[in-house]
């Protein structure tokens, strides 16, 4: 038998022929390519209705900014669509908003905010291989069961925590070790409660003696007892974990009864970190600092985000710099992913060095589902504005510690 | 009424919910089933002691959690078996009910004292697991994902639907059978009237004991299977007022102390959401407003639930007395 391997006249303008259908089809797909689904969940009703609804506005404007600087550019200039989901602030509403995005065919998650909605979410999500971005949750349990489909862009507790302890240190020896003895106020819930048990084993070991550990439930309506006792144990400084409601309460019952630590050094803080506390309790929030998310206030865009959110009479709180830059680090990952394949966006995703994003981070790099380049700043509360103190290579201002009496 | 009369039904409803999914294998549609049935679980349970003993309970969570965290607790902590910790938590759920009936049964309580105890016996226990070590504090419990039937863990939605189906059915026919029994008659004389069931010569005491138990324990089913499907529980999700609420609104909603009543008002309620949240699209929190009303035209004017319209609708019809 013999292969002929001539080519006829024939057989090359048919291959020619077939060869201009191809270079064709991309032509008509981009007049019109289909659109790029995306999910994006956040606990709109219910108990983190603030937080979801900040999630929200992050979500949209970074799905706004792809689509007006022209889509997704390998996929011909395919928009990014969102499909949203209200997870009213249950693991339950996690688990079946997921179930439905995933029966719409999105081709990723962004979002879940708190800790037990992002477990559930990751996890059902996991059974679609459906790539999921965290935007907050800092429990590490979601990044260690080792799911594939898994990334968090935003630090975890572990991060959080360590970096807060080793800031701290740095920050009073700078000023001169004016603080060494230190009180705990912590929600009783997860976060509050882990945060208080590492803070008792590893202040001592950093020279700082714990006096107190105080701790309050979550919703709590007063705030003076914690206040009293603060008052009674006169530390150097109060270092509370909360959520936003609480804190504020304890920060004005302090102002009002005068207690004046040397400094309030906030971890994860709800209310630190957040315009809203400082717009409507000025005095209470002057100098409170935080070790928590925050935008990079050098980022031009993060800029224009806040000159945005401040012309609406809105608050660029970090869930709408985390959502922001989650969407934005999604879309690089299809971009390269040249597709709305889920198997290859996770792909993308494992390799991603992004770094276009709003955050002071380094480049993306994800290890077991972990950004390691992420990491918390330290804020302070400046004359009626949020500054960040630290690390050197963010901060807009300097440390005002210690607090002048 | 012949066993056929009596039984017959429920085993026509569960036949015909058990081929759902081969109609529906949408995994949306399934997963809202299994919540709901996971809720028309807790409510059956209630049932026994509220609907039929009267004894209204606000604390059906420490049954819930109890199953829940047993479960979570036995896999994670000693390696034990899912199904064996399964059965132990149930097991532990009607231990439970048994101490906490005989605590409040023993002292008397009745009417709202009963429902204020048991309200205090969950909050005792949602505080306490939230800060116990042993029970992973405010962290919760994370079951190990690991799916295999081993594990009880399964890839496809229509498995889990189909064990929960299966409870509830079980545990309709559990109720039919108390029913037709001796011991439900008592539960019911009890209810009407306490004073006058004692006079007669019934053990309230112990009929009540019973009743709780029984109820704790299907209660506790249904928390060890939401354990056992979601892999993760908190105090707030285990013990939380969410499902003491829950488990008490279905029965309500669909009739007291009636076997279908439950099953009924758990998955009427959970379908009226669902679809309230598809029709109304992205405005937030609208299926809660419309739930709430719902809520409150049945209870104003419908005071015997779904089960309850339709037998006088019934009456009705044909014209005979329901």
């Amino acid at each position: 038998m013999t292969i002929d391997t001539t080519l006829s006249r024939r057989s090359v303008l048919k291959a020619g022929v077939a060869a201009a259908g191809v270079v064709a089809m991309p032509a008509y797909l981009r007049a019109q390519p289909a659109p790029v689904k995306i999910g994006i969940l956040q606990p709109v009703t219910g108990a983190l209705a603030f937080d979801g609804q900040q999630g929200l506005i992050g979500a949209e404007m970074a799905i706004k900014a792809i689509n007006a600087a022209g889509g997704i550019k390998s996929l011909g200039g395919a928009k990014l669509e969102m499909a949203f989901g209200d997870v009213r602030s249950t693991p339950e509403g996690g688990t079946s908003e997921v179930e439905r995005l995933a029966g719409e065919n999105v081709s990723a998650i962004v979002g879940g905010f708190a800790s037990p909605i992002c477990l559930a979410a990751t996890q059902a999500a996991s059974r679609y291989d459906l790539p999921y971005i965290v935007d907050v949750g800092v429990s590490d349990q979601i990044v260690n069961r080792g799911l594939k489909n898994t990334f968090r862009f935003a630090p975890g507790f572990g991060i959080v925590t360590a970096q807060a302890l080793e800031n701290l240190v740095k920050i009073n020896d700078a000023a001169g070790k004016p603080a060494k003895t230190v009180v705990l106020v912590h929600e009783d819930g997860l976060f509050g409660s882990g945060l208080a048990k590492l803070l008792q084993a590893e202040l001592p070991k950093r020279g700082f003696e714990v006096l107190d550990t105080l701790s309050h439930p979550t919703p709590a309506r007063d705030m003076s007892n914690i206040a009293l006792q603060i008052r009674a144990k006169n530390p150097d400084l109060v270092i509370p974990s909360s959520y936003y409601g609480e804190f504020v309460l304890l920060a004005r019952t302090m102002q009002q009864q005068r207690i004046k630590p040397k400094g309030i050094y906030a971890i994860l803080n709800g209310a630190a970190s957040n315009y809203r506390f400082v717009k409507e309790f000025p005095e209470a929030a002057e100098n409170v600092m935080d070790c928590n998310h925050w935008y990079d206030p050098r980022n031009a865009t993060a800029l224009a985000i806040k000159k945005e959110l401040d012309a609406q009479g809105k608050f660029f709180t970090y869930n709408v710099a985390l959502n922001y830059s989650g969407v934005l680090l999604l879309a690089d990952a299809i971009e390269r992913a040249a597709s709305p394949d889920r198997a290859k966006i996770i792909a993308a995703l494992e390799t991603s060095t992004f770094d276009k994003h709003i955050m002071p981070y380094g480049p993306t790099k994800f290890v077991n589902g972990q950004n390691t380049g992420a990491a918390p700043v330290n804020t302070q509360v400046q004359k009626g504005d949020i500054k960040v103190i630290y690390p050197d290579a963010f901060a807009d201002a300097k440390a005002i510690y210690p607090v002048p009496a | 009424m012949s066993p056929l009369r009596a039984y017959g039904p429920i085993l026509l409803l569960g036949a015909a919910l058990a081929s759902m999914p081969f109609f529906a294998a949408s995994n949306t549609l399934l997963n809202a089933m299994v919540l709901a049935l996971v809720i028309a679980l807790a409510a059956q349970g209630w049932n026994i002691l509220g609907g039929y003993g009267g004894q209204f309970s606000f604390g059906h969570a420490a049954f819930f959690g109890m199953g829940a965290y047993g479960t979570a607790l036995l896999q994670t902590r000693f390696g034990v078996n899912a199904y064996a910790a399964f059965a132990a938590a149930v097991a532990l759920g009607s231990a439970a009910g048994l101490a906490i009936g005989y605590l409040s049964f023993r002292s008397g309580l009745r009417g709202s004292y009963f429902a204020l105890v048991t309200l205090a016996f969950a909050e005792v226990f949602r505080i306490l697991a939230n800060a116990w070590p042993f029970t992973g504090g405010a962290a919760g419990v994370l079951i190990k994902l690991d799916v295999r039937a081993e594990t009880f863990q399964f890839a496809s939605r229509a498995v889990y639907f189909w064990i929960a189906l299966g409870l509830v059915v079980a545990v309709m026919l559990i109720n039919r059978s108390v029913e037709r029994s001796r011991f439900g008659a008592w539960l019911v004389a009890i209810r009407e009237n306490e004073d006058a069931a004692k006079a007669l010569g019934v053990d309230t005491f112990s009929v009540k004991l019973k009743a709780i138990t029984l109820s704790a324990a299907i209660t506790a089913i249904s928390g060890a299977f939401y354990a056992q499907y979601f892999l993760f529980l908190d105090a707030n999700i285990a013990f939380g007022p969410w499902i003491s609420v829950e488990a008490l609104l279905a029965p309500i909603i669909g009739g007291l102390g009636t076997v279908f009543g439950p099953v009924i008002g758990a998955l009427g309620l959970h379908f009226v959401a669902e679809i309230t949240r598809a029709v109304a699209g992205r405005v937030p929190g609208i299926d809660l407003a419309l739930y709430g009303t719902l809520l409150v035209v049945m209870v104003a004017f419908a005071r015997d639930g779904i089960i309850g319209l339709l037998t006088k609708a019934r009456a009705r019809l044909f014209g005979s007395r329901a």
